[in-house]
């Protein structure tokens, strides 16, 4: 029992992080209908920041490290929309979609120059997990849903009780009919490309800091996120935080009955099935309500 | 367009033309190796080896009298290099012999190419047990990784492991090496409590660590490579299983401790090696010294040498430059033939025995295990 009760235990905390990514790359896609391929890219700088933070010549104390590596991967996802998809905006869809990819290319390349196809890590020893129930938890992986419960708090805030939130919610639903209203969309946009990227950036140093850290970690967990949206149906910024959550637990439990090498499979043969049963994801009938 | 085409052909008959005239009075070898790309800086030492141990076939009097040669061809680091090397080195240079291109990919992608048109290709290398299957005209004198699946079920023997759980990377090479090891394993009088493949470059490895748990065994043997390892044994340790765990020699670097942060403290491995007592290493030795003077033994330099020497013995036995007369010297030449990484004798896949040493990593760092 205690076996499937880790297992569960376990996908929550790798769901949690998927949620994260999945509610940021959402957002986007809900005010700018286009999936941003080069989301993965703001996980993996903002856990290579921190890398590059804590290693000469900077030599920074980890807990130090982690707000201005953060700081910097906001402006990189400020960067990208100022430079690249704000010029492109009144284009095609494609247009951006294939500007994304583009854009993935070059961050992830970029990290490949500067710190190698390597595989590396913040140095911090391993900690025997903190036993309760015959359950394991490490202290990272508390911090890891402590972190998501935290910012998807502060998200929820926003979007409810404050004007800016409410106001992203309208340019959501309607751009144009928001603009009209007298909507600051620059205001607007800054704000999702903040969110997004601050969720990127704190969940790839997460991620990092519980594993390890290499160039194709983002693009390995945008699928996941990407899965996630999909599940919840592109925009719904609460059918995100579910969809991760489900990918997150039902590759996890699914080891029990399949071998560990198919996690994959068993998250996408999920999708695949909700797509075909349910094209608009699992919350298809809320459609609107964000 | 049309006169440059022919202009070129005709260049190419021409210098074909030269080589074959060429060959009357010595005898060429062709080689693909990694003398630019990310394998550069092996490739380098592979080729300081091959002409050290051509410099002495040379000067004692060569082939039968005539001068060896080695035709270095570039691969680039590539298998798309590789091939095209290979290709200009058989339809052009019509060479019989060729040396195999180092890393498993790269020289499984040439080795079908040299099996077709019935030229011999040698590697020093490349260890995919896939290597084993290529053909009756490829040959290594580097041990095959099947070896160590046998190396790691005696390891587990030894140790008195009579139950374990087994896993391995999904790839050829893990599988294959998984196969090899359950047969001998399970031969041995061994019992698996648990078997399953795991992916390559995972970062959460938690659930398969989970399944481990769940059956407490005493040693677990992890057929895996260096991250995929380091990550393991790092949240193994994190969630508190207590084990003994058994790899191969994918995993025996100083950058698997180093990811594993204290976690690979105790791990038992195999992994091929040979004797540097012998006399056969000390002359290589002091010849690299001679010609490289202050310049470090490269990573695989001696196999090189030893295919070098090996081949040139060969080339002396063959009835005619045939690859047929060559292949039959070759198997010949090799049946007992120590060099300095020790027995060269084929076995019927083109491949070569090797004896197993022993690692364990002790205060952070990689050492010889010793009981």
């Amino acid at each position: 029992m205690t076996y499937y009760a880790q297992l569960v235990l376990n996908g929550v905390i790798a769901g949690s992080i998927y949620a994260l990514f999945a509610v940021g790359l959402t957002m986007v896609y809900g005010v700018f209908r286009f999936i941003n391929f080069a989301h993965g890219e703001l996980i993996a700088w903002g856990a290579y920041l921190v890398l590059l933070l804590i290693n000469p010549p900077f030599s920074v104390p980890l807990y130090l490290a982690v707000l201005p590596a953060l700081l910097v991967t906001m402006a990189i996802g400020v960067g990208q929309d100022r430079y690249v998809y704000q010029p492109l905006i009144h284009g095609n869809r494609i247009t951006l979609l294939i500007a994304s990819i583009g854009v993935s290319y070059l961050l992830r390349n970029t990290i490949r120059l500067i710190w190698g196809s390597d595989l590396m890590t913040y140095g911090i020893r391993p900690v025997r997990g903190i036993q309760f129930a015959g359950l394991s938890i490490t202290p990272t992986q508390i911090l890891m849903i402590g972190a998501a419960v935290f910012f998807l708090g502060a998200l929820y805030f926003l979007l409810t009780r404050t004007i800016l939130g409410k106001s992203l919610r309208a340019v959501a639903d309607n751009m144009e009919l928001a603009a009209i209203m007298g909507i600051n969309m620059k205001k607007v946009s800054l704000t999702v490309w903040i969110l997004a990227s601050l969720f990127a950036g704190a969940g790839g140093f997460l991620l990092a800091l519980d594993t390890n850290l290499e160039p194709m970690m983002g693009m390995t967990n945008m699928i996941k996120a990407f899965a996630a949206v999909l599940l919840g149906g592109a925009g719904n910024v609460w059918g995100a935080l579910v969809g991760g959550l489900f990918i997150g637990i039902a590759e996890n439990v699914g080891v029990a009955f399949f071998s560990p090498g198919y996690k994959d499979f068993i998250s996408f043969a999920l999708i695949f099935l909700l797509l075909i049963l349910r094209p608009k994801g699992i919350f298809g009938v809320l459609a609107g309500v964000r | 367009m049309k006169k440059i085409f022919f202009l070129l052909t005709g260049f190419c008959f021409l210098f074909s033309g030269a080589y074959a005239l060429a060959g009357t009075n010595e005898v060429v070898v062709g080689a693909v190796t990694p003398l630019t790309g990310k394998l550069a800086v092996y490739g380098e030492g592979f080729q300081q080896a091959m002409l050290l141990a051509l410099d002495e076939v040379n000067a004692s009097g060569g082939i039968n009298g005539k001068p060896m040669k080695i035709l270095f061809e570039d691969n680039n680091s590539t298998s798309k290099g590789s091939v095209s090397g290979i290709q200009k080195l058989i339809a052009i240079h019509k060479f019989p012999v060729i040396f195999g291109p180092a890393a498993s990919s790269n020289f499984l992608a040439v080795c079908p190419i040299a099996q077709d048109n019935k030229v011999i290709l040698i590697g020093a290398e490349s260890a995919a047990s896939a290597i084993s299957k290529c053909g009756s005209y490829v040959f290594r004198v580097f041990p095959s990784d099947l070896g160590q699946g046998k190396g790691v079920a005696e390891l587990t023997d030894n140790l008195g492991y009579k139950e374990v759980v087994l896993t391995y990377v999904n790839n050829d090479w893990g599988v294959g090496l998984a196969e090899v090891f359950k047969e001998q394993f399970v031969k041995n009088g061994g019992k698996l409590i648990d078997e399953f493949a795991h992916d390559e470059g995972k970062t959460d490895y938690r659930s398969e660590i989970l399944r481990i748990k769940k059956e407490s065994p005493k040693a677990v043997v992890n057929i895996t490579y260096i991250k995929e390892g380091a990550t393991m044994l790092k949240q193994a340790y994190e969630t508190g299983l207590n084990t003994q765990w058994l790899m191969g020699s994918a995993s025996k670097s100083p950058k698997m401790v180093a990811l594993a942060g204290g976690a690979a403290e105790g791990v038992i491995g195999t992994y091929p090696t040979f004797s540097q007592e012998t006399p056969q290493y000390r002359a290589f030795k002091e010849a690299w010294a001679k010609k490289y003077p202050g310049k470090k033994m490269p990573i695989f330099g001696e196999y090189n040498y030893d295919m070098v020497k090996l081949t040139a013995k060969a080339l002396k036995g063959a009835k005619s430059m045939s690859p047929d007369d060559i292949r039959a010297a070759l198997i010949k030449a090799g049946k007992g033939y120590i060099g300095v990484t020790g027995d060269k004798t084929f076995d019927a896949n083109g491949d070569i025995s090797a004896t197993y040493g022993r690692w364990t990593v002790k205060g952070g760092k990689i050492g010889d295990y010793k009981k």
